[in-house]
């Protein structure tokens, strides 16, 4: 229980960051139009994956779903921004 | 839908885990919430002034004056509410040079971190709603215990979803007290679930709001939230000093001008409520005021030029961005902002709902691991109905004492701010160390027996010190007074009508159980 909850709050805090990112920079406009949405957002989306981490079998294969989710999320929206093809 | 079996046991244990965690603190909040939620009229319950008459706004021309005269910090951002905003009185409040909040209000200009003609014990209860009554920490914490919160939320929802049809209306009382506390806590968490929802969320983002932009900022935000979330929250644009000295347009004028401005953005019931004033003396002060407008989620702002009077900026309902509208209404929400009476009478009743829930977990999770077959039960379930007791019952005698000695400390002219503190804290811990001592169901009995007698000193304590007794303040008029009393009397009657139920279980007395009176 515990690995799995550890694996919901830290990685899964930066996969909860990674999806509100996309959530916000993705869609047409401004990205600084999403800044509150996307601040009140996060919260229910790390709840969410805190939960969804206890669908996984184990602690270990949390860890590391969900890490390698976090990174690749992550590495897609700083790829993103940085070649300037979202605002 | 179905759920495996290994599924249903995993978010069963998570929800009592994250349940028994976040549920006193819990307790706690929803309590102190429901009645928060009436703060003015028990600010005017607990005002010892004579029932002031709200003042003008010439009053508070002048108390904005004096306090930009008198201090120098006060010119560069200062606030100030305007007469019936939750006050009678104007309060103007700006921070000292090394960041302590100061309060003036007419007739003490000079600045004082208490504000001075309002009553403290609305903040008390307030603290305890949003902190614990815990300084610094507190308020983090609770944001922890909103995270937790909303993950038993969704766990709960998970484990009950598969029987939502079959039985959301059971109610099945009778000797089988285990199915009887689910029944209530399942229909109590399902009907309220969108507000709890709303709580979870919005409850997180009040608390960690400031640490969640920290963190998200070089992830997401390419390191540009903090100076991009001015203009997101704020209405008032960012402007630097002219440098140059320009006397201010009068107060009523900005206060005409914000009506006029939302009234052509067709907002016909704009209440100005507080104002915010940048650079006062300098060329480019800007003033930003707040207000209410009884049919929208949330109210709006009205940005002007101090100096002159033109419009800067607006967010008013209807015609606000994304930001604002969405910020006002999670504030709206969370407060009870909106719907009047009604609404607020809701909110009050969800926070006890809410309460019930949380002590009605913690009630199941005992009856769940019930040693039927032996007298001797587990020390964990003892200890945690000695806590459940202990801890929910004894916020509230603490919060009723609170509201007894409110009005008796200052009839001896003692400190009132730090007085109500010790009196709350100090019977809160001897409620739980009673608990810890006795029997459950005995200490549950008794602390009821007392919650019930201090929450009904409430209307005698406040009849001793004003004279205002509960049938002359119905007879004058004054609804708040009247209410405050009378609801203390309702949550003694019922605390006495809880009290006689437990005496009632006692003597039914189920041998096998931590509600047995000779629990040990």
């Amino acid at each position: 229980m515990w690995a799995r909850a550890s694996a919901g709050v830290l990685p899964g805090f930066f996969l909860a960051a990674a999806l509100v990112g996309l959530g916000c920079w993705l869609p047409p406009g401004a990205w600084q139009s999403t800044i509150v949405v996307g601040l009140l957002a996060f919260f229910p989306v790390w709840i969410g994956v805190i939960c969804a981490a206890f669908r996984f079998p184990s602690g270990k294969r949390a860890w590391g779903w969900l890490s390698v989710l976090a990174l690749l999320g992550l590495s897609l929206l700083w790829l993103l921004q940085l070649s300037g093809w979202v605002r | 839908m179905k759920l495996k079996p290994a599924t249903l046991r995993t978010f069963t244990n998570l929800h009592s885990w994250v349940g028994l965690v976040a549920g006193f603190a819990l307790f706690v909040a929803f309590y102190a919430g429901a009645i928060t939620v009436f703060q003015p009229d028990v600010q005017r319950w607990a005002n010892p002034q004579v029932m002031p008459s709200t003042a003008t706004l010439a009053d508070a021309q002048q108390l904005l004056d004096e306090v930009l005269a008198q201090h120098p910090e006060a010119r560069e951002h200062v606030g100030m509410t305007f007469p019936g905003y939750e006050l009678a009185q104007p309060m103007a409040y700006w921070q000292d040079s090394d960041g302590t909040w100061l309060f003036a209000s007419p007739g003490h200009t000079a600045g004082s971190t208490a504000a001075p003609g309002v009553a403290p014990l609305p903040e008390l209860i307030n603290e305890l709603h949003y902190a614990l009554g815990i300084p610094q920490v507190g308020t983090w914490l609770m944001g922890v215990v909103s995270l937790l919160y909303g993950v038993a939320l969704v766990s709960g929802f998970v484990i009950h979803l598969p029987r939502l049809a079959k039985d959301l209306f059971a109610l099945r009382p009778g000797r089988n007290l285990k199915r009887f506390w689910q029944d209530t806590h399942n229909v109590i968490g399902v009907l309220s679930l969108p507000f709890h929802v709303m709580f979870a969320v919005t409850g997180a983002a009040l608390c960690l709001l400031l640490v969640a932009m920290l963190a998200l900022n070089p992830l997401i935000y390419e390191g540009k939230l903090m100076v991009a979330s001015a203009a997101a929250m704020n209405t008032a644009p960012t402007v630097a000093k002219a440098g140059v000295a320009a006397p201010l347009a009068p107060l009523a004028a900005w206060h005409a001008r914000s009506i006029a401005v939302a009234r052509e953005h067709g907002d016909a019931a704009f209440q100005p409520g507080y104002l915010k004033l940048a650079h006062a003396g300098d060329a480019h002060a800007v003033v930003e005021i707040t207000g209410s407008s009884p049919h929208a989620l949330g109210g709006g702002s009205v940005a002007l030029d101090a100096v002159s009077g033109e419009v800067l900026a607006t967010q008013l309902p209807g015609s606000r961005d994304a930001n604002h509208a969405t910020l006002a209404a999670a504030y709206a929400l969370h407060f009870a902002d909106y719907g009047g009476a009604a609404v607020r009478w809701l909110y009050f009743l969800l926070g006890l709902g809410g309460a019930f829930l949380f002590y009605s977990g913690n009630l199941l999770w005992i009856e769940s691991r019930r040693k039927r077959r032996q007298a001797e039960q587990g020390r964990a379930q003892l200890g945690m109905a000695r806590a459940t007791v202990g801890i929910c019952i004894g916020v509230c005698v603490a919060i009723s004492a609170a509201f007894v000695a409110a009005q008796l400390l200052p009839m001896r002219g003692w400190d009132v701010v730090a007085g109500q503190r010790w009196v709350c804290f100090v019977s809160w811990a001897l409620c739980a160390l009673w608990a810890a001592r006795r029997a459950p169901v005995k200490a549950a009995r008794e602390l009821l027996w007392l919650a019930a007698i201090v929450t009904a000193l409430v209307p005698v304590a406040h009849g001793i010190a004003t004279g205002w007794w509960l049938w002359r303040s119905a007879a004058a008029g004054h609804g708040a007074l009247f209410a405050i009393d009378a609801g203390a009397l309702a949550m003694a009657f019922a605390f006495a009508s809880l009290a006689r139920a437990v005496a009632r279980r006692a003597r039914r007395d189920q041998p096998n159980s931590v509600w047995s009176s000779t629990a040990a």
